[in-house]
């Protein structure tokens, strides 16, 4: 079943026809559209759980949509990082069905427009899964693109006040960062004539172009950085993700954000094959922005009374980890924050839903004012709860294990330094969810209304419940994902002698 | 030094556009310019990918009666087209986005948009 080679362009066009026709099918009924979504999201999930099922029995393959061999033609390729489709559906999948009541509930959205919605969601979903199963350097530019500016639509649709204004701030650097990663490819195309990145890789390795090598790396990597969110540039973020309509935030900080680390592994497989440069310099500046994205993405979040808004800082915070377990290079460490992309893309993604639910509820979306929800809402809370313990890192939770990974290289590169700030982050992350904690089940009410609501809907408790106890379960079978993950790492890192 | 950057003056002409349009976003408090500025930093990035593709006397690479190599690379132009493509419709979103701003708050300069926030 799963060798029948087509998977790999199904999970691309499947969403990106699905968010063509999605206005068509629903002109008669509107309503037809979540279902819509919801179907073409079923079909692209079986796609992508056929592609993991493949490439955990062969290894990598190729996919030559045409037949055109590479270098001439555009080369799909399905590696073990490319897995991330399996989490981009389900979280897809999930959030269609948590739009279904509370896009209905926007208030700022025309109720003619929802079809839009949708089908701006399944552009997004297809955009991203075109992203992580590309070979080929311009079309990886072009699935950013598709990424990026359903991205900005999709932050301003909830009309509220600024949302525009938020959406701007988004493309205005999003944009940016995808022409540097324009020029970058541009740059490498003069100096290797190719597009293909195993065949960058082949002809960058003993060429006599460093310069323009160093360069392209650089506008490469601050282009991604900037979509990952990394700390001196990650200032579209906070207002982006925390007035984009909650199943949105959920996507937008669970997948779209990990995508610019996607990208960065991508440069780490041409690079380190090609072997032109020593790359240690670009691990140091990872290393330290990392890390200061975990201190200060942690330390502003503590300070925030909106509930969605702490959230998007701990996505900062998050990414931190991540970057720095890239930069140090060691099996433990790539393992780890490789593994901490799938696994913060759920605990998020429960996050956002769970303060959806409570937002949809209450209308309310400040800690204050959301104060013993936990008496009137008990599964969305404890759902909401759970995914708090899990970002922490305590175990037996998806947290954990990453995080640990991640230490244990820190202190395997000998940086005990880089070892003790994830903890120091770890702590206070702790902070902000304690008083989160607090708020929802030992404080006294300070809005009469809290205390008059009932659980959320079906359709939202589902997903969340769902990804509250992939939280748990990834934590329990967490060997899982790192054996997984770890060929493609070994691979990753095999040309530097490790 | 100055010899390499005069041999390669239409890659300088590109990265000096480029940063001519980093400073207008920066620089420029109203988000038209704003978006100007953005244009700017597209049009040097597509003409450096085009310039890539020159060959020195290369002809147009089509085919037929009297065609003679070397030809130009078509690749880049293709690249370009697709990346104008990608420009129109990020333009286009920014406009709509700066108008929706324009009817909620009564204006697009930036500093008076902070004050409002």
């Amino acid at each position: 079943m799963y060798d029948w080679p087509h998977w790999l362009i199904v999970v691309i066009v499947a969403p990106l026809l699905g968010a063509a026709l999605t206005p068509v099918v629903s002109l008669g009924d509107r309503r037809v559209a979540p279902w819509w979504a919801l179907g073409v999201m079923t079909v692209t999930s079986v796609a992508a759980v056929m592609l993991v099922m493949r490439v955990s029995a062969e290894g990598p393959f190729s996919y030559l949509p045409g037949g055109w061999r590479p270098p001439y033609g555009i080369e799909l390729r399905f590696d073990e990082f490319s897995a991330s489709v399996i989490v981009i559906c389900l979280i897809g999948w999930l959030a269609v069905l948590f739009s279904l009541r509370y896009i209905e509930w926007q208030p700022g959205m025309a109720k003619a427009r929802v079809p839009y919605y949708y089908a701006l969601l399944l552009l997004n979903l297809g955009g991203m899964n075109g992203f992580v199963v590309t070979g080929d350097l311009f079309n990886l530019f072009v699935f950013l693109e598709i990424l990026s500016i359903s991205s900005y639509a999709l932050v301003a649709v909830s009309g509220e006040r600024i949302a525009e204004m938020a959406a701007f701030k988004y493309l205005l650097m999003g944009a940016i960062s995808s022409l540097l990663v324009l020029f970058a490819v541009g740059v490498i195309l003069s100096v290797t004539g190719t597009l293909n990145m195993a065949d960058v890789a082949r002809q960058l390795t003993g060429s006599a172009h460093a310069t323009p090598a160093v360069f392209a790396l650089g506008m490469f990597t601050v282009g991604f950085m900037v979509k990952a969110a990394l700390f001196p540039v990650h200032i579209w973020l906070p207002d982006a993700h925390a007035i984009a309509p909650s199943p949105v935030s959920a996507i937008l900080s669970g997948l779209v954000v990990k995508m610019g680390i996607v990208g960065m592994v991508r440069l780490y497989q041409i690079y380190n094959t090609a072997g032109l440069i020593d790359l240690r310099a670009l691990n140091e500046v990872l290393i330290w922005l990392g890390a200061l994205s975990i201190v200060m993405g942690a330390f502003f979040a503590i300070f925030q009374d909106d509930i969605k808004l702490m959230l998007a800082y701990s996505t900062i915070s998050n990414i931190g980890y991540i970057v720095m377990g890239l930069g140090l290079s060691t099996h433990y460490s790539v393992i780890g924050g490789v593994v901490h992309v799938f696994n913060h893309a759920l605990i998020k993604a429960a996050l956002f839903f769970a303060a959806g639910a409570l937002i949809y509820r209450t209308g309310l979306r400040t800690l204050t004012a959301l104060r013993g929800i936990g008496r009137t809402m008990p599964v969305t809370c404890f759902a909401l709860s759970i995914g708090a313990i899990s970002i922490v890192g305590i175990p037996p939770t998806a947290g954990f294990l990453c995080k640990w990974y991640i230490a244990l290289g820190a202190f395997e590169a000998d940086r005990p330094l880089f070892g003790f700030a994830l903890i120091f982050g770890a702590l206070f992350i702790f902070i902000y969810y304690i008083r989160m904690v607090n708020a929802f089940y030992f404080q006294q009410p300070t809005r009469p209304e809290v205390l008059e609501v009932s659980e959320a809907p079906a359709s939202m408790l589902v997903p969340t419940v769902l990804l509250a106890a992939l939280c748990l379960i990834m934590g329990i079978l967490g060997r899982v994902p790192l054996a997984f993950i770890e060929p493609g790492a070994t691979r990753l890192l095999a040309p530097l002698g490790g | 030094m100055f010899e390499a950057l005069w041999d390669n003056r239409d890659y300088v002409a590109a990265v000096v556009l480029f940063c001519i349009g980093l400073y207008v976003i920066i620089a420029k408090d109203n988000l038209i310019k704003k978006l100007l500025g953005l244009n700017i930093m597209e049009t040097a990035v597509f003409a450096f990918i085009v310039t890539v593709g020159v060959v020195d006397g290369g002809e147009p690479p089509i085919l037929g009666p009297g065609a003679t190599p070397p030809y130009a690379s078509p690749l880049p132009h293709a690249l370009v087209l697709t990346g104008i493509v990608v420009a129109v419709s990020t333009t286009a979103l920014a406009l709509s986005l700066i108008i929706r701003i324009h009817r909620q708050c009564g204006t697009i300069e930036a500093d008076e948009l902070r004050e409002m926030e």
